[in-house]
């Protein structure tokens, strides 16, 4: 037969090889059984530090906590059942990888497991680790994922031989593969930063500058919107610009007797690169800029979308008859008489410059000997609120209406408008000197046509929060950055951007790449699922081999079966 | 091991026919050139049965959900297209009938093979993925060689001058099986929602009753002579 089929396939072959080759050449990938992104925990060196996980490639098995041999393998562990001391374990063992699977809506969650999570996620990137550490959105197919995965993994070394065997056969693996190559650092990443300014009436005037910084944190950095931290603050400070900008073109009232400087910066959770260099340029740099010559005191906004405390931090108690002093009394002044349900102290806490990371943004003014104050309804800046990615922009309405504690840190917009509101009295008492002319607290500057607007609030903090803001994101064309300062031309002048770039040699700031990735997970079996299946189809073949050799038999009986009919015609 | 499936799905799909061709004897025929032409006569009919459908056939726009009775069952009916090309391969050659029967269903069901199996195996064994669904396909094709053995048989039957009048309606009855047997398989699964393991049994189960009752009526019509 192999002759005859050789001439044939000759002639066939002459002009079909070509073709032939080209088909089998072309290899297809095979469709995975799931595909869905996953974002990976946060990698930066800041001051020379490394921070979080370093890698970001995966080819592995998954398994969940409960499988005893973990090394080498995929974690998978929702929130629900995560813990610090899984966490370590998973590490200890040198795992290839852990995926931590996210509920899509983050108020189905109790509230004491976010608050859990939520403390946990310093301590995750504090320890350095080698594992690329990934967080995924939970769907339908990754649950069902997960469930196969737990239940293989919880029932291996538990039972007999003939239960393992029929395990193998019936029993799904998954090998998870990430896309991507691995990580390295960003060159040349700049941090920008935005200002604008209000000009007084007349000349040589003290400046007060309005800060915020715009960028967010949290364990993932495609996860952190930041919508109280410090989606709050820009908002509140967007706002402000453009009440003030209103006042300050209105014709009844003049110019107030203070220049006012707005500024967004830009890498705040990053020990505030933005606002460092920015004083730097400023101060050391430049011949003159509103910075050099007289600065009233400086207001950072960090953290005021939620509760009835309010909180101011300085470094230094401010002495009597400074215009840092009057700003407190006309605070003090403004809660009491206009909103007595607010709780206000301040705060006291010197520089520390043997910390790794300065507390809040203010101390870096202060370091620069410029009087600074930050406002925040936080106590301490530790607070896990900070840099938590479940900081979101609200959580479902229905668990607020039941009165229970809705979980994780959010933004109440009438709380919110509240503030704003409170910090623009106390800033038009300021500048337009209203306790010395008489004026009692309890007159109410921005009502009417120059209230603050709820709407605006809500819409900014919509806009701020549909996407993540972390630094590592925000390159200078970010839609982000453009669109503040587009917002900021509309009612500022001068807008200027000011860009942030790590030093070559001695860098302050290190981002790595590799942030977001697609996970591909397949569906596998074990090996002697292979070979048992062999020799199944061997078995099956011999069968076949002998019944077709034994045809002949079948072909005599129905011959003796009909047989006899004809004989009988 | 991902290769090693491939080379399981290759060896339970392509050894029965290998057996087949070994043990019916036609290698001491030297008939392996005339099943290549059965094979290119199968690919002529495919094509023309390709273009026939895409030319007159309106694509179907209902619902995802909901089968198209009347769309399928005319579609199955250019499979009469089938008969014709087996016909004209059975009546190229000269012989016995079983060596006619034999060599156009050998040709004919190989062919199919390469055109229709070998692709998917060779892609979708290989890669990371597991499915059951190729094992399912490689079974498959077992089944299609006994359908097209089948087939060939009732053919023959059809064209014989000698056919006894009490065996014509029968012999139209298989024929009109075996044509639409596809048709009919999709209409179970799709009326009693059968799973695929099911469904391939049910084939299986289908294909040897038309195959025995045609072996019957064969045996009958050689040995009644």
């Amino acid at each position: 037969m192999f002759e005859e089929a050789s001439e044939v396939l000759e002639n066939m072959l002459k002009w079909s090889l070509p073709l032939s080759l080209v088909l089998f050449l072309v290899l297809l990938r095979a469709e995975a059984a799931h595909e869905f992104s996953v974002y990976r925990m946060q990698q930066y060196d800041l001051q020379g530090q490394t921070y979080g996980s370093r890698n970001a490639i995966l080819n592995t098995e998954a398994r969940t906590v409960e499988a005893e041999v973990l090394s080498r393998r995929c974690v998978m562990m929702r929130l629900a059942d995560f813990s610090y001391e899984k966490y370590q374990k998973a590490l200890q063992q040198s795992a290839g990888a852990v995926v931590i699977i996210l509920p899509q809506n983050m108020s189905t969650m109790p509230q004491d497991i976010v608050q859990q999570f939520m403390e946990l996620e310093p301590e995750l990137l504090a320890t350095e680790t080698i594992v690329p550490v990934y967080f995924a959105l939970e769907d339908e197919e990754l649950l069902s994922i997960y469930t196969q995965t737990q239940i293989s993994s919880s029932s291996q070394g538990s039972s007999s031989a003939a239960e393992v065997l029929l395990h193998t056969a019936t029993a799904n693996g998954f090998q998870m593969v990430t896309s991507g190559a691995q990580s390295k650092a960003v060159s040349d990443w700049a941090i920008t930063s935005l200002e604008g300014r209000l000009t007084g009436a007349g000349e040589d005037l003290p400046t007060i500058v309005l800060v915020a910084h715009y960028d967010s944190f949290g364990v993932a950095p495609w996860l952190s919107y930041g919508a109280d931290s410090n989606g709050s603050g820009v908002a509140i400070l967007l706002e402000l610009a453009r009440l003030f900008s209103r006042l300050y073109s209105y014709k009844r009232s003049h110019a107030g007797r203070y220049n006012l400087l707005f500024f967004l910066s830009g890498g705040g959770k990053f020990n505030y690169q933005g606002t460092k260099r920015w004083l730097e340029d400023n101060l050391d740099h430049t011949d003159s800029s509103l910075l050099q010559d007289n600065v009233a005191f400086v207001l950072c906004l960090d953290t005021l979308g939620n509760s009835d405390n309010l909180y101011l931090h300085v470094s230094k108690p401010p002495k009597e008859g400074s215009p840092q002093h009057i700003l407190l009394k006309e605070l003090e002044t403004v809660v009491a008489h206009q909103h007595p349900e607010l709780k206000f102290s301040m705060v006291h806490k010197k520089i520390n410059l043997a910390d790794d990371t300065l507390a809040w943004e203010h101390e870096r003014f202060g370091i620069r000997r410029l009087p600074a104050f930050t406002l925040s309804h936080l106590e301490s800046h530790r607070s896990p609120a900070r840099h938590s990615i479940m900081d979101k922009r609200s959580v479902s309405s229905s668990l607020e209406g039941a009165g229970e504690a809705t979980a994780g840190p959010h933004v109440d917009l009438t709380k919110l408008s509240r503030n704003t509101k409170v910090i623009a009295e106390t800033l038009a008492r300021v500048i337009y000197n209203l306790t010395e002319k008489g004026v009692s607290g309890d007159l109410e500057i921005f009502t009417e046509q120059m209230q603050v607007q709820e709407d605006q609030l809500a819409s900014l903090l919509d806009w701020l929060t549909a996407q993540p803001r972390a630094a590592q994101l925000l390159d200078k064309d970010s839609s982000i950055v453009h669109t503040l300062e587009y917002y900021l031309n509309h009612y500022l002048k001068d807008v200027k951007r000011h860009l942030v770039r790590a030093d070559k040699r001695d860098p302050e700031f290190v981002f790595y790449d590799q942030l977001k990735q697609t996970m591909n997970a397949y569906r596998v079996k074990p090996a002697i699922f292979d070979l048992l299946l062999a020799f199944c189809i061997a078995s099956y073949l011999g069968v076949l081999y002998l019944a077709i050799q034994n045809f002949g038999l079948l072909y005599s009986f129905l011959r003796r079966v009909t047989s006899p009919r004809v004989k009988q015609h | 091991m991902t290769l090693f499936h491939f080379g399981n799905c290759f060896s339970l799909a392509y050894f029965p026919y290998f057996i087949a061709y070994k043990c019916s004897g036609l290698s001491e025929y030297n008939a392996f050139w005339r099943c290549v032409q059965a094979g290119a006569t199968y690919l002529f009919v495919q094509l023309c049965k390709m273009l026939f459908l895409a030319t007159f056939f309106p694509t179907w726009e209902g619902g995802v959900g909901v089968y198209d009775f009347v769309g399928e069952f005319m579609k199955a009916t250019v499979d009469m297209a089938d008969l014709l090309g087996l016909h004209l391969v059975m009546s190229r050659n000269a012989g016995k009938g079983e060596y006619k029967i034999m060599v156009a269903a050998m040709g004919w069901a190989t062919a199919e093979l390469i055109m229709s199996r070998c692709i998917p195996l060779w892609v979708g064994a290989r890669g990371i993925e597991f499915d059951w669904k190729y094992i399912q396909m490689s079974f498959d094709s077992n089944i299609s060689l006994v359908h097209y053995i089948a087939m060939a048989a009732v053919v023959w039957m059809f064209t014989r001058y000698d056919l006894p009048k009490s065996f014509r309606l029968p012999v139209t009855i298989l024929l009109g099986l075996c044509v639409y047997k596809g048709f009919l398989m999709e209409l179970f699964v799709h009326v009693f929602l059968l799973g695929s393991w099911t469904a391939l049994l049910v084939k299986a189960v289908l294909t040897g009753a038309i195959s025995l009752c045609s072996l019957f009526l064969f045996v009958t019509l050689v040995h009644s002579n």
